[in-house]
């Protein structure tokens, strides 16, 4: 189910409160996860088998990894475990993209399985994990109730687009969180602004770069605007799903880590990713790149470390050559600016928002391609490749169509409209207006929002794919 | 703060409870009259449909189109969209001038190709071994007026005509983009109106050869008003049209026969049932009928007109027909044009094809 969706604003999640809020607290988890498997079961019933089946098989390896501490069994039941959830993502995400280059290497021709993605399979196979490694570093107890392990992995507001929430930070809600005015307000804030970036901004967006790949008129120009108005529209598009579930965690007691903050006004690659998606990137900076040393190690040992953690990230996001093309610039893009252009950009402060910005760009025109092909030939476009033109007919209305939109997406994805709140509240009586226009203000995006959805502005969240 | 905070909870909670309880309890309609559309019903629960995900997709399309209030809610969104985000068209509709027109862009080459060789295959199956006379004559749609003048994309008018003109090259064609403007159209809907239309009706007879006659009309009017068919899609506030109609006695002695299922029936010029119902322009020969032939008493001459037509040509075709003996309208959007030889006779007539800018550059549907 998706929560830009009428079934989930309309049907669901009215009723799914109401049972939450009047159940007993012992009972609230289960509440909580019966709601979150009819969530995921609504649109994939197929896949709820194997979510249960990780579950089950997280359960009752940590309780055996946590029994065993310190031995050799332990070890073996924990590189077991893992071994069964990547087997899992690797089956069910890249079994295809294997066989496909499989059969290019040797000629082949083996048939490809066509097996649909498991909604939601990365975010929720990385949240088992941490959750596993954790046991056996002792950094949390394994839990002893299948209820509360379930309710974390299978918790519906971060369950099939993140933020990627580690166990360790909500062990305790799971059996003890407050449930407060003043949290329930901020959450209810959070999800309608959340809601009203997706539905308003990254979907409208979108038709501007779906218009884009169907037009046979693209020029260079074209291109440009194509590349930030895709990267404005993955922007608020999963940085909308996350206010959206941090915001439905607050309402239910929990407290999610933020997952942007503010990527575009970074002034390194380095920053960017501090900045994007930051459950991601800590996820693998602690599972993965400072167990293999960090970059407290030789510097051959640094680059395959860093190599290692880029190559991940970027095939985690699809199985597709793209993606680990993607992932291996940024991997490159962060060793340069480690060994030669950290001083530069800090000496040259006017270049380096303009380097960090036509890098991403780029990025994320890498990002956009179905596979490899079509990626370079974007990126191609970009600097004329092909003998494209400079500007082609259809610009002139798609910045009279979009230009607007553009503009304010791209001020809104700055802390420009937050500084600008509190710059008012700071004068005369600003507070008192801005308090009492907060509630009109939101109650107009929530009826904004009902209307793009009632009249059939129906996207799915680009990040399911992943 | 927590008393503001109290406020807003319950605000957001009264919201979404009534909306909810009015997504489970209301009734679902059958058809939007705005859109002109059958709405989505409730899908049927089965264990099958439910395991393969279906349930839930066609659950998501009918949530969307029985939402309570779903129309005011459209008109918010485009409003919204158009007057905040500062959206140059909602959904592909924009309004200029106090018109709604509807984005046709770009040229759709697959599909003229379809309607030329639709219209030659007729022509070489049952025209071109009769001595009729062939003309062509093309309705620009409202964009041809607007869209260069406001900055939106349309089809090039000069190239699509020229095209269809050279596919046709055994039809004489008649200009009438040259003599027509935006204000001979509906505000809110795609069809000219027919009190704007007797010069165009005169000047086509006159390209064909036909007899001058002088002809009065009195006009009356519909009492009801007409929001036309993108007033409904575009969802933008907008001011309803009225519709118009010509009489005089050889329209009213008109012998109108329409052929649709069964026997042929006879009729009227102007449908006055239709007229109140929820497009009233289908009043013009009673809206979408394969075949309908108009007989004149009162002709002075023995010459007989064949129109192949679209939409456009339900209204002009009363104003035509008083200088022929009779005149055959055909749409082949209803009846196969491989079995014409069925129903028309093809001699010595005039035969005209009739079409609109829109259906051209979405052919497919003719048969």
């Amino acid at each position: 189910m998706l929560f830009s969706s009428i079934p989930f604003l309309y049907y669901f999640l009215p009723v799914v409160l109401l049972l939450y809020f009047i159940a007993p607290k012992k009972i609230k988890n289960s509440v909580l996860l019966l709601s979150s498997l009819f969530f995921y079961g609504w649109g994939e019933p197929k896949y709820l088998s194997l979510m249960i089946l990780t579950v089950a098989i997280g359960y009752v390896s940590g309780i055996f990894i946590e029994k065993y501490k310190g031995t050799g069994l332990s070890k073996a039941i924990l590189l077991l475990a893992v071994v069964f959830d990547l087997g899992t993502l690797a089956y069910f995400k890249y079994a295809d993209f294997f066989i496909e280059n499989f059969n290019k290497i040797t000629g082949l021709s083996a048939s490809l399985l066509g097996i649909a993605l498991p909604i939601g399979i990365s975010f929720y196979t990385f949240q088992i994990l941490s959750y596993k490694i954790d046991v056996y570093r002792g950094t949390v107890s394994a839990q002893k109730n299948f209820i509360n392990l379930a309710t974390y992995v299978a918790l519906f507001p971060q369950l099939i687009a993140g933020p990627i929430v580690r166990y360790s930070d909500i062990e305790g809600q799971l059996t003890q969180r407050s449930h407060t005015v003043d949290k329930t307000a901020e959450g209810i804030r959070r999800f309608i602004i959340g809601l009203s970036k997706k539905i308003i901004l990254a979907n409208t967006l979108g038709e501007l770069t779906e218009s884009f790949m169907a037009s046979g008129e693209k020029s260079v120009v074209f291109y440009w605007i194509f590349a930030i108005s895709y990267m404005l529209q993955i922007y608020y598009d999963f940085s909308g799903y996350s206010d959206m579930a941090i915001g439905l965690g607050k309402i239910l007691g929990f407290e999610f880590m933020e997952n942007f903050n503010y990527p575009f006004i970074s002034r390194s690659i380095s920053e960017f990713w501090r900045r994007w998606h930051i459950s991601l990137g800590s996820w693998f900076r602690d599972y993965v790149y400072i167990p293999m040393g960090g970059n407290r190690v030789k510097k051959l040992r640094f680059f395959i470390n860093i190599f290692t953690v880029w190559f991940l990230t970027g095939f985690w996001h699809g199985a597709e050559w793209n993606f680990v093309i993607w992932g291996l610039y940024f991997g490159i893009l962060l060793t340069i600016e480690k060994f030669f252009l950290t001083s530069f950009l800090k000496a040259h402060k006017s270049v380096d928002f303009v380097y960090t910005f036509f890098l991403i760009a780029v990025s994320f025109v890498i990002f956009s391609g179905n596979n490899l092909t079509e990626s370079i030939s974007y990126v191609g476009g970009l600097f004329g490749a092909g003998g494209i033109p400079l500007v082609s007919q259809g610009i002139g209305y798609a910045v009279k169509n979009y230009g607007f939109l553009i503009l304010i997406s791209a001020l809104g994805a700055t802390p420009l409209p937050k500084k600008t709140v509190t710059y008012l509240k700071n004068i005369g009586c600003g507070e008192k207006i801005i308090d009492i226009l907060e509630i009109p203000v939101l109650i107009m995006l929530l009826i904004v929002v009902t209307a793009y959805l009632a009249d059939g502005s129906f996207n799915p969240f680009l990040y399911f794919r992943f | 703060m927590k008393n503001k905070n109290i406020i807003m909870i319950c605000i957001f909670a009264l919201f979404f409870s009534v909306l909810s309880v009015m997504c489970y309890f209301k009734a679902d309609e059958e058809i939007s009259d705005s859109e002109r559309r059958v709405l989505a019903q409730k899908p049927e629960l089965s264990a099958e449909r439910v395991f393969s995900g279906e349930y839930a997709k066609e659950f998501e399309v009918y949530a969307a189109d029985q939402f309570p209030m779903r129309d005011n809610f459209r008109t918010v969104k485009a409003v919204f969209s158009t007057k905040i985000l500062n959206k140059a068209d909602n959904n592909g509709i924009y309004m200029k001038e106090g018109h709604i027109s509807k984005l046709e862009y770009p040229e759709n080459k697959e599909m003229m190709e379809y309607g030329a060789k639709k219209f030659t295959s007729i022509y070489h199956k049952f025209i071109k071994n009769s001595d009729a006379d062939v003309y062509l004559s093309i309705v620009p749609d409202k964009n041809y007026f607007l869209a260069e003048k406001y900055g939106y994309p349309s089809i090039n008018y000069e190239n699509f005509i020229d095209y269809f003109e050279s596919e046709m090259n055994y039809a004489v064609y008649i200009d009438i983009a040259q003599l027509l403007e935006i204000d001979d159209y509906y505000r809110t809907d795609s069809h000219w109106k027919q009190e704007k239309i007797t010069g165009i009706a005169k000047y086509m007879a006159e390209q064909m050869g036909a007899d001058e006659i002088r002809l009065e009309y009195t006009v009356n009017k519909l009492d009801n008003p007409f929001l036309g068919v993108y007033a409904g899609q575009s969802a933008l506030p907008c001011e309803a049209d009225e519709i118009k109609y010509l009489t005089n006695d050889i329209i009213d002695n008109a012998v109108v026969t329409y052929y649709d299922t069964g026997m042929p029936k006879e009729g009227a010029m102007y449908d006055m049932e239709k007229a109140k119902g929820k497009d009233p322009y289908e009043m013009f020969l009673s809206g979408s009928t394969p075949l309908v032939t108009i007989e004149n008493p009162a002709a002075t001459t023995e010459r007989e007109l064949v129109i192949f037509r679209d939409s456009f040509g339900s209204s002009i075709a009363p104003l035509l027909s008083q200088r022929y003996k009779k005149t055959t309208v055909v749409d082949i959007r209803y009846v196969q044009s491989d079995y014409l030889g069925a129903f028309i006779k093809f001699n010595n007539q005039d035969v005209l094809f009739l079409y609109s800018t829109t259906m051209l550059n979405n052919s497919k549907i003719l048969r």
